[in-house]
């Protein structure tokens, strides 16, 4: 059996005032896969992500991505490398322009040459399909927009996981598309993928598994978008009633 | 809907930053009328009543160069002090953190007077104390220099203040920008030279101009230890000649000057850090 690229074990979050978030997780993902998170606001799917690239502690348990565990402070940095992370809220950098956004971290993390920056960087926008907004700022572009500009910023860093933490959430309809079509265009090339969302279009297209989450557990995991066409359990059925 | 609203308004706070304004600019030109004015006033002072202005200008000139100077330095080491201080405020570790709290509320308790009578009068004293018991030469006959202590003092006052510009203008910012610098695998110190100083350096400048202008006035203060700055000058000309209205017209209007130049000078430097984003 291959080894899991991410492996998480019994992970137990609490935040203050004793709320959990996360009750007892465990969940394997292997390389090339696309794993989909779905579940209410709340159930802990943000904060399990989060978690794998440390932007969370956890605080109990253990998470071990690509042989790096993420109790390991020391080497987190590295860790995060291998880690790409798109967010809601697509946090570019609003100080530099889309080509810089997509230079900094390869320049001064990967220690990349200028030229080297640059070449990555205008692959990756002729990937996400706006190089023509390469000296842009990011207020100046549509959130469609501005989330394939993340996506591509992610990418820079050739990371070997990729993590959506709800990356079409504060997107207007019509733009949802567009971001969608660029993260399954990944997820054929082979990239491990985690997602956060609720598009099923996505799920359809690309996942190769769906898990659902309520209360910081997992109630059920089903292949591909089985678990939008055929849940089994009734939590799932009734989470899916309201969402679809 | 909320997420939404938010980014449109951080939408509006980068982008109208920097489309020219056209009220700004007749704004500008009737605050450059008022330096005008007070530059004109000053001049026509000089020219029709040379006696006793011109004297005045001509006794108080060096202590012009002492304020300026005072204002400075003092400037350059609050920048750096509080750039330090507002770092540690917002430091996760909690003996930094500790620290800088401690310092910052004690000098925000007492006021800018009696810490500058404390660094010229007691802080020497108490060096001489010391280098008694032990002995010590060179402690023993220490004279302070006023000009330096003043500057220690001022700048050790405004850092405080200054800590709490830096601090408010780091947290201003949205916690995504430090979530997604270090997502890509930067660290502390890389994420917060290259993506929250450099935002934060903007929403602060205006807080930054005003504190440079406060702490051109508070000089004034430096006066009373022992530093012949303009008040200073002003005072002991007044004292041999009794002339208190021509005295304190004429340094009300160099202190007016100086300003509102500096206030000229912050708005350009402004305009000019929003500029350099695009």
């Amino acid at each position: 059996m291959e080894e899991p690229i991410i492996s998480i074990r019994n992970v137990y979050k609490y935040y203050k005032d004793d709320i959990q978030a996360l009750r007892g997780v465990s969940l394997d993902v292997y390389k090339g896969e696309v794993v989909m998170i779905i579940g209410p606001s709340g159930s802990g799917k943000s904060t399990l992500l989060r978690s794998i690239n440390n932007l969370e502690d956890i605080d109990f348990g253990e998470i071990i991505v690509d042989g790096l565990s993420v109790k390991d402070h020391k080497d987190i940095n590295k860790l995060r490398m291998e880690v790409g992370m798109v967010f809601q809220q697509f946090n570019l950098f609003p100080h530099l322009s889309v080509l810089d956004n997509v230079m900094l971290a390869q320049k001064i993390v990967r220690k990349r040459s200028q030229k080297e920056a640059y070449e990555t960087a205008m692959l990756l926008l002729e990937k996400v399909g706006i190089p023509d907004k390469a000296s842009a700022y990011p207020l100046q572009l549509s959130g469609g927009q501005q989330q394939r500009v993340a996506i591509a910023r992610a990418l820079a860093m050739n990371p070997k996981i990729m993590l959506f933490d709800e990356p079409t959430s504060a997107l207007d309809p019509e733009m949802i598309q567009e971001v969608l079509e660029v993260m399954i265009q990944l997820a054929k090339e082979g990239m491990t993928m985690v997602v956060v969302s609720h598009e099923m279009g996505f799920a359809r297209a690309a996942a190769d598994r769906c898990i659902l989450m309520d209360e910081g557990k997992i109630v059920e995991e089903a292949p591909k978008d089985e678990l939008f066409r055929n849940p089994k359990e009734e939590r799932t059925k009734l989470f899916l009633s309201k969402i679809l | 809907m909320l997420s939404k609203k938010k980014n449109e308004n951080d939408t509006n706070q980068w982008i109208d930053k920097d489309l020219p304004q056209v009220g700004e600019l007749s704004k500008i030109d009737a605050w450059w009328g008022l330096v005008l004015i007070v530059l004109i006033s000053i001049i026509l002072l000089l020219v029709l009543k040379p006696d006793p202005f011109s004297r005045i200008l001509d006794y108080v000139s060096d202590g012009i160069i002492v304020t300026l100077e005072v204002t400075v330095f003092s400037f350059i080491f609050t920048m750096v002090l509080g750039l330090f201080c507002g770092l540690g405020r917002v430091s996760t570790n909690k003996i930094i953190y500790g620290l800088v709290s401690i310092y910052v509320e004690i000098i925000r308790g007492i006021p800018l007077l009696v810490q500058l009578l404390v660094w010229y009068f007691a802080f020497p004293a108490v060096v001489i104390n010391i280098g008694k018991s032990m002995h010590y030469e060179p402690f023993e006959n220490y004279l302070a220099n006023p000009v330096a202590m003043a500057i220690i003092g001022i700048s050790i006052c405004y850092a405080a203040y200054m800590a709490e510009i830096v601090r408010a203008g780091i947290e201003s910012l949205p916690a995504g920008q430090m979530e997604a610098a270090r997502s890509l695998g930067m660290s502390k110190s890389q994420a917060m030279q290259h993506i929250i100083l450099p935002q934060a350096y903007r929403t602060i400048m205006p807080a930054v101009g005003n504190e440079f202008i406060s702490l051109l006035k508070d000089s004034s203060l430096v006066s009373v230890v022992a530093v012949a700055d303009l008040t200073r000058r002003g005072r002991e000309f007044m004292s041999t000649t009794f002339m208190p209205i021509e005295t304190w017209l004429m340094v009300a209007l160099l202190y007016l000057l100086m300003t509102l130049i500096s206030a000229r000078l912050v708005k350009i430097l402004e305009n000019k850090s929003k500029m350099g984003g695009r």
